[in-house]
């Protein structure tokens, strides 16, 4: 299946582009989306600390927090956008 | 009671303006113990000394300003000050606050509140020093903007020496309704008109310049709080970095991802991506930031100082924009011109308006001049429509003067929809403007603006984003009923901790309430344990409802416009509104979570357990 993943951000220089598809097994969970996006050191330290999500970041899919759905054992679905975020505060 | 210098002098500054009189008057130490400092100091003393029926733009009106007990020691951000008024927009509760040096420089006076009654016959302004008071013309001062105002009462003193002005811009004198009043120039305390108070009082400006040392009781109590909240500001990525890289306006393409950010009035939420990149905060820090900078005293540093126009004739220099104003001036005008808002924002700031105010007053305006409700005559020959980025400056500097179009817009959304027959096309709650947060995509937030004391207020009602998206608190999904009114109870009850500590709401992004506890036991070795400061605040949440029911409000005003229940948006793929249905259940389960009753009056046992004398019943 394919997800869309949209960075904003630092996260746009570090994946170096602004959008982008991976195609990750149908069924597949969060985590495996992750795996394939770690695809370089910078990455995955920008992904990852150790096994878990970066504290850094925000993670939406589909305009829900990712962890709503479980963090990384969350069950993505065919055509899911995955919005990439660092931590932001303010208001 | 502790030494005076230990974080309370014991000292109330009160100034008669009609009667003329400058008075010191003791402070019951109970009042700290039980008030703190403050939002919760300053709410009380404004209760004592106010009639609730008064005309806010009367004589008897009352503006209270408080410091706190911490504000003149090193904890991280306390420097800001809380003003609690009657407000001329809402007829409730006024209750802003800012960052900036005055609330340190008037503490260091000497004093633990100054409490300003009545009004003078011609324009004035007060000078504070540790040695005297005086009440001083200020006919040459009248009709100048705040900058200007700032540059004539610092000028000729030494940079250590210089002292603080807390001033109004013409705005303020206008009587505009959504006024501010400013101190270090561009930090306002901008929500609930109260530059239209001091303006009603002829009272021009308040400088103060304290030296007075804070000294701290129990030096290792207090350096174990402060070591372990520097610790954590360094630590949480919000306050180590990011909202000094990107300002608050960072928020904007995350607010619109999760469908919360407002468009066109509040019709709707949908926003093109290229034209939100244009106004968000990446591109800010790219194309017109200067320079960051944190307020008096913060680490943080989300100041966004900036310049437009490149280097030609039309260049300046100024601050902002950040969040709110982006959006309240920007998407919800249907604007997405950077340049344009920032300069709107400029002059508000010298002019002294409340940016949220302003912006969703302009939009009300164009929703209604679109509907053909305004008829073209009386908007001065200004073509109002969403999307005209040309107005902005053009009405910013109208209505700070009631001048033209802007003399429409100079009582606030509520009234000039009301004057068109459609007060539901104002979006606001107890009349005062709303955030740039849609309702309609958290409950959560929904019920924080129905119950926060000012009206629509995210500082004063609750901020659900965090709650949802930005872990820090225990997270709470955005449409549960269940956790709602309890987690926006937990929510606004730290902040009237922060307010009454005078220390920044983004301090909550790296700690809670005990760093404070410690720091704050530790400066005045007074007992002031977390469960004392939790007790604090449910005391000034009580008495803040008190004054708003004896000003006349009731459970109705505890509700959104119509437009959040009949009109949805889309929201993570599902229609979204905040139907009477839900709005009436969250309220009434709000209620009970405070202890109030089923008409929102706070019940005689929780007063009596929190030791508030009402006035009446």
């Amino acid at each position: 299946m394919v997800v869309k993943v949209k960075f904003f951000s630092a996260f746009r220089e570090v994946f170096g582009t602004r959008e982008r598809d991976y195609v990750i097994p149908d069924g597949a969970r969060a985590r495996a989306l992750i795996e394939a996006m770690a695809d370089q050191p910078e990455r995955r330290a920008a992904l990852l600390r150790g096994s878990n999500l970066h504290p850094h970041l925000v993670l939406l899919v589909g305009g829900e927090a990712l962890s709503s759905r479980g963090g990384l054992e969350a069950e993505l679905r065919d055509g899911d956008v995955l919005a990439v975020f660092p931590m932001l505060g303010g208001g | 009671m502790s030494d005076p210098s230990f974080g309370i002098h014991g000292k109330i500054l009160e100034i008669d303006l009609s009667a003329g009189y400058v008075r010191v008057r003791p402070l019951d130490p109970s009042l700290t113990a039980d008030y703190l400092g403050g939002r919760g100091l300053a709410t009380r003393l404004f209760y004592e000394a106010v009639d609730p029926a008064s005309d806010p733009l009367g004589a008897e009106n009352v503006v209270v300003l408080a410091p706190s007990p911490l504000i003149g020691t090193s904890a991280p951000t306390a420097a800001r000050g809380h003003m609690v008024f009657k407000s001329p927009l809402t007829g409730f509760l006024g209750t802003s606050n800012s960052g900036g040096g005055w609330a340190w420089s008037f503490k260091a006076t000497g004093y633990d509140a100054l409490v300003v009654k009545g009004r003078a016959s011609s324009p004035v302004w007060i000078d504070i020093t540790p040695e005297k008071v005086d009440v001083l013309p200020a006919g040459r001062m009248w009709g100048k903007d705040i900058h200007a105002l700032t540059d004539e009462l610092t000028t000729g003193f030494e940079p250590a020496a210089r002292p603080r002005v807390l001033g109004i811009g013409p705005a303020g004198e206008n009587l505009v309704r959504f006024a501010a009043v400013a101190n270090d120039r561009n930090r306002v305390y901008g929500r609930c008109g109260p530059g239209a108070v001091w303006g009603a009082k002829n009272l021009k400006a308040v400088r103060a310049a304290g030296r007075m040392k804070t000294r701290v009781h129990d030096k290792e109590r207090y350096q174990s709080g402060y070591e372990q909240a520097m610790h954590l500001i360094r630590q949480a990525p919000v306050t180590k970095r990011l909202l000094r890289e990107m300002g608050t306006a960072g928020l904007v393409e995350l607010i619109n991802v999760i469908g919360m950010l407002p468009g066109r009035n509040f019709q709707d939420c949908t926003h093109r991506d290229e034209d939100l990149e244009a106004v968000s905060g990446e591109t800010i820090a790219k194309t017109i930031l200067e320079r960051a900078a944190g307020c008096y005293l913060c680490p943080i540093g989300c100041q966004r100082h900036t310049r437009v126009g490149g280097k030609g004739e039309q260049a300046e220099a100024g601050e902002g924009p950040e969040y709110e104003t982006v959006v309240l001036m920007g998407p919800v005008c249907d604007i997405y011109d950077l340049e344009a808002i920032t300069r709107a924002n400029y002059r508000a700031n010298e002019l002294g308006l409340d940016t949220i105010s302003f912006g969703s007053t302009v939009a009300c305006a164009m929703e209604l001049a679109e509907r053909g409700l305004i008829p073209p005559a009386e908007l001065a020959g200004l073509e109002l429509r969403f999307g005209r980025a040309a107005v902005l400056e053009r009405l910013a500097v109208e209505t700070a003067f009631r001048r033209g179009a802007g003399a429409l817009l100079a009582d606030g959304s509520f009234r000039l929809a009301e004057r068109y027959g459609r007060p539901d096309l104002s979006m606001s709650v107890k009349r005062l403007e709303i955030p740039a947060y849609d309702p309609r995509a958290s409950f959560t937030q929904a019920l924080g603006y129905m119950t926060s004391p000012s009206g629509a207020c995210h500082l004063r009602g609750g901020y659900a984003v965090s709650l949802a998206f930005f872990g820090g608190w225990k997270e709470i999904p955005r449409f549960s009923l269940l956790q709602s009114p309890i987690a926006i109870r937990n929510m606004q009850n730290h902040g009237i901790l922060q307010d009454s500590l005078g220390v920044c709401r983004f301090t909550g992004y790296a700690f809670g309430s005990e760093p404070w506890s410690r720091m704050l036991a530790g400066a005045t070795g007074l007992d002031f344990s977390v469960a004392r400061l939790e007790e604090i605040s449910n005391r000034v949440a009580a008495l803040e409802r008190l004054f708003n029911l004896e000003a006349g409000a009731g459970k109705l005003d505890d509700a959104l416009p119509p437009r959040f229940a009949e009109t949805p948006i889309i929201v993570a793929g599902e229609e979204r509104a905040v139907s009477v249905e839900i709005q009436e259940r969250m309220r009434r389960d709000y209620y009970e979570v405070r202890g109030w009753d089923a008409e929102g009056r706070p019940r005689p046992d929780l007063l009596g357990r929190l030791r508030i004398a009402g006035r009446r019943p």
